[in-house]
């Protein structure tokens, strides 16, 4: 998927370094946000900070600043339903209940549930689902505090590591947990996760942290060291430069999931099946790394990007490949009516959040 | 030479007074030193203000959902969210009725007697602002069906000072007609607006919205003043306005002091013309035409006017809501003596911000309940359980009893409600009435008629009241269940067993009620005389209930079917085919119908108002 990704920088009010962990002021932060949605080609403008399928939302009420971000569920569009409506919806009406200060900083799930509840009293009849990340900064004592609900998610890097990051709530391949409106009769069976099972937590920050919050588009496309890389260009403080790291992330994340023809997946990934146990499905016996399609459709698991990273990487390092392309078909259960997804395999441009491909550049020729 | 001296100084500190008695001495100054000096020199800059509202402090309805920020009036205050667009947002401030659909029903109250033609208020808000200032300007921003708005007032009181003046004036800064815009596009409203001689941060909106295709929708008011008074009051020669006239309270409390004096003027026998000669019944009936103000007005005109003008007879309904800015303990009082056969009393939206208290609502209720049969007092925050206590007591015969918006009165006050067996018509929307009151009204008032507990949100279970309902009040005629959230398909079934009767339901954002459970269906069988059915964004009405609803209901006359993506063409047209009486139908964001659909049946359906309403 792709990132909307919003940042944010905590710096005092009265700017200027040297400034003593003991602050009494309060913090604010300086965002900025950037993100490619699928339509990029085709032009599509949307209001607001939407991104494709995934928005986001900046807020600031007096006693707290609020970052959010929600990734829209794609499985929608084949019920004729846009999957962007809600996550824009949701993170507007999320918008306006801290900028009219209808929440409590210490309980981002508060906002959570008021927003979905709001959503619930439109006359518009909005269907569809979207993860959720909310992150509060409470200006005067100096905590933030999170909630997640998905495989969205948020890291607050200091000083070049990673402090802090959300853990991905998955049901499993691709099903992250939502918040969701189902259309009527279908409540059983379409995923719908309450606000509650949202993961929650609170910690101090300080001056200097950066916080970036990003559907999983990012997490799922670039691995930390990448991110991190990239923090690390940051050295000021203004919202400019904020934005063009914010800017450079997103496109390097663009870059890594360009999504080109299908090709068969090589064979010698199936010879790295038994070595390297990040491909194989826990439950089956099924792996990737077959040459046909309809094997692959039966692939489920649950997907460790972390371990597909180094595969890959892995794979390149051994065997010295050209450009090599890799596709990791994700489809769950086919009963289910979210996430069917049928591959198209003369389709030359895919518009599916199931596919993740990656490019890697070797010195061979293809 | 001293006398001298004195009486000069006397004579130049009497001409300095005139000058400045209608501005401040440094303005005075100013303003001779300006003139002094030619025309080089400006006056003194009156900087204008302009502030968007702070806080929705009271208001009469809203659409919205009592812990909601969509479609609530509290939206109003701050900047506009919507405008300049145009729609049906939910960022808006909406009230609950619009058009003339809910007075056709029954359950609605009878006009009183005596409304003056220049009241047409149907609904207020009252909004505050930040600073006080001399308004030379409010402007409304209405973002759908424009038009409501039909009075504009100010406040001399600061509802954020901490000592607040006993005095309370309200004035009017424009009235007008109700009116519709010819588009229900965005417009902003900006009347030309009355001086006046003191600074506000409280102004009131009264709208009427009678006369408009849909809800009307306001998104901010803009309120422009000056801090200083203005410079134009000290050459402006005060007119004697005609409003000030009727503005002046002491008219209806002088009518009681009238009282005491008349005795003394036995000596003079003056005749009263033909006056005279006329029947005691004809001069009643004339005088019976005059508006309440005029009533007490002309009772201080002479002895036998008085006579006519304080008989009881002629206060046996009384409407005091138009008048709801100055009516005071005081004016209680003094009608006190000639309302002891009062039957219809309106105090609607009267005695907030401490006019009226509790213990002058309750000698009057005293001295003149005996037999009062209808009683509105909606908005009426005086209201407290001791004055529920008193008109359970003193009211036996009361039938009609009208708390709408009553939010600050205590839970706890509601059971007395139960001691009035006679009730046919009570009105609880947006009352904080738990669910054992409720309860215990419904088993001792077997008459009801016609009852409304739209948005009582401390009413834990529904389905528990409509059974008590179904085994107890047997006649309903009425039911507003209006946003009445728990409700489900059992509560709803025991209810049509038990109240045959029902001619109005409103089941509007009744989330938990399923038509898959066929309980639409069973409604539509089980109601045959139903004139008034609201699902209002119930997303699952489909098209079997409407089916049902055409082959059963045939005296169904209005129909809210909002937010469905469920009900197709056919079904409409057999609907509008079989219910011959049909006069509204809703079917705003029903995604199957689209605008082309409304025309086409519009036009096989003239008399049928089919609403459809849109986001833009």
């Amino acid at each position: 998927m792709f990132s909307v990704l919003s940042y944010g920088r905590i710096v005092a009010r009265a700017v200027l370094g040297g400034l003593s962990q003991t602050d009494g002021r309060d913090y604010s932060l300086i965002t900025a946000s950037c993100g490619f949605g699928k339509d990029f080609r085709k032009g599509i403008l949307k209001k607001g900070m939407c991104y494709g399928d995934d928005a986001c939302f900046i807020a600031r009420h007096k006693s707290a600043d609020v970052l959010g971000v929600a990734d829209g569920v794609g499985g929608w569009r084949d019920y004729g339903v846009d999957p962007s409506q809600f996550s824009a919806t949701l993170m507007r009406t999320c918008e306006r209940l801290v900028k009219e200060g209808r929440f409590t900083p210490s309980s981002p799930v508060g906002i959570l549930t008021s927003g979905y509840y709001e959503l619930l009293q439109n006359k518009v009849p909005l269907l569809g689902s979207s993860t959720a990340c909310i992150v509060v900064l409470e200006r005067r004592s100096h905590r933030i505090h999170t909630c997640n609900l998905g495989d969205s998610g948020f890291l607050v890097v200091r000083g070049g590591e990673v402090v802090h990051r959300s853990d991905e709530q998955q049901h499993y391949f691709n099903t992250p947990f939502q918040l969701s409106i189902a259309p009527p009769g279908a409540e059983g069976v379409v995923l719908s996760d309450s606000p509650e099972v949202s993961d929650s937590s609170s910690f101090d920050v300080q001056l200097g942290d950066i916080i970036l919050t990003a559907t999983d588009g990012l997490f799922d496309n670039m691995p930390d060291y990448m991110i991190l890389q990239e923090l690390k260009k940051l050295k000021n403080t203004n919202y400019d430069s904020i934005q063009q790291t914010a800017r450079s992330i997103a496109e390097q994340a663009h870059e890594l999931a360009y999504i080109t023809d299908l090709v068969r997946v090589a064979p010698y990934l199936r010879f790295h099946r038994n070595e390297n146990e990040a491909v194989r499905d826990r439950s089956t016996a099924h792996s990737v790394g077959t040459d046909s399609l309809a094997d692959e459709t039966s692939f489920r698991k649950t997907f460790n990007r972390q371990k597909l990273h180094k595969t890959v990487f892995n794979v390149r390092k051994l065997h010295n490949l050209g450009p090599l392309y890799i596709a990791c078909l994700c489809n769950v259960y086919p009963s289910h009516p979210c996430f069917q997804y049928g591959i198209k395999p003369d389709e030359g441009l895919y518009q599916r959040i199931s596919l993740g491909l990656f490019r890697l550049f070797g010195s061979g020729k293809s | 030479m001293f006398p001298m001296l004195t009486l000069l100084s006397m004579f130049y500190y009497i001409c300095l007074r005139r000058r400045s008695r209608s501005g401040t001495r440094s303005e005075a100054l100013g303003s001779r030193r300006a003139v002094e000096l030619g025309q080089r020199s400006a006056l003194p800059v009156t900087v204008e203000v302009e502030q968007y509202g702070k806080e929705v402090l009271d208001f009469s309805s809203h659409y919205g959902s009592e812990n909601s920020m969509s479609y609530t009036m509290w939206n109003l205050a701050g900047v506009p969210n919507v405008y300049p667009s145009s729609g049906d947002f939910t960022q808006t401030a909406v009230f609950r009725t619009y058009g003339s659909w809910w007075e056709q029903c029954t359950s609605s109250a009878q006009r009183f007697r005596r409304t003056p033609p220049s009241f047409h208020s149907q609904d207020y808000l009252e909004l505050a602002f930040e600073e006080p200032v001399y308004p030379t300007a409010v402007e409304v921003l209405e973002t759908y069906h424009p038009g409501a708005v039909v009075k504009i007032l100010a406040c001399s009181l600061n509802p954020f000072s901490q000592n607040p003046p006993v005095d309370v004036r309200w004035e009017v800064l424009w009235a007008g007609k109700p009116n519709k815009a010819l588009t229900p596009q965005a417009r902003q409203f900006s009347p030309s607006i009355k001086q006046i001689n003191f600074a506000t941060n409280l102004l009131r909106l009264e709208v009427n919205s009678s006369l408009l295709e849909y809800y009307t929708e306001l998104d901010a008011v803009i309120l422009r003043g000056v801090r200083e008074r203005p410079i134009l009051a000290l050459y402006k020669i005060p007119v004697i306005d005609i409003n000030d006239l009727s503005d002046s309270e002491e008219e209806i409390s002088e009518a009681g002091g009238l009282c005491c004096r008349s005795g003394g003027e036995n000596r003079h026998n003056l005749g009263n013309g033909y006056f005279d000669r006329l029947p005691y019944e004809l001069i009643q009936l004339i005088v019976s035409h005059l508006p309440v103000p005029d009533l007490c007005r002309l009772a201080q005109s002479c002895k036998l006017f008085h006579k006519h003008c304080c008989d009881p007879l002629q206060y046996i309904q009384l409407s005091l809501q138009p008048y709801w800015a100055r009516l005071t303990d005081a004016s209680l009082s003094h009608l006190l003596s000639r309302c002891t056969l009062l039957q219809r009393l309106n105090m609607s939206w009267t005695g907030n911000r401490g006019a009226v208290t509790a213990a002058g609502f309750c000698s009057f209720m005293k001295a003149c309940g005996v037999s009062l049969v209808c009683l509105e007092l909606s908005c009426c925050h005086f209201l407290n359980e001791a004055c529920l206590e008193v008109i359970a007591q003193t009211c036996p015969c009361l039938q009609e009893l009208n708390l709408a918006s009553c939010d600050r009165l205590q839970p706890q006050a509601f059971n007395h409600i139960a001691k009035l067996t006679n009730l046919r018509r009570l009105v609880l929307y947006r009352t904080k009435v738990e669910q054992s009151a409720i309860l215990s009204i419904l088993t001792f008032c077997p008459e009801l008629k016609h009852l409304n507990l739209g948005s009582c949100v401390m009413i834990e279970d529904y389905d528990v009241v409509a059974s008590m309902l179904s085994a107890r009040c047997r006649s309903l005629r009425s039911l507003d269940l209006w946003r009445c959230r728990n409700l489900s398909e059992h509560g709803l079934a025991e209810l049509v067993l038990g109240c045959r009767l029902l001619e109005e339901l409103d089941l509007g954002w009744c989330s938990t009620l399923q038509s898959s459970s066929g309980c639409f269906q069973h409604l539509a069988r089980s109601l045959p005389r139903l004139r008034k059915l609201f699902l209002t964004a119930n997303r699952t009405v489909c098209d079997s209930d409407l089916e049902e609803l055409a082959a059963n209901c045939s005296a169904l006359e209005h129909l809210d079917i909002l937010g469905t993506r469920m009900v197709s063409s056919a079904s409409l047209r057999k609907l509008l085919q079989c219910c011959p009486q049909l006069k509204l139908l809703d079917v705003s964001f029903c995604s199957q119908v689209d605008s082309r659909l409304v025309q086409e049946l519009s036009g096989l359906f003239p008399n049928v108002s089919i609403k459809k309403s849109f986001t833009q």
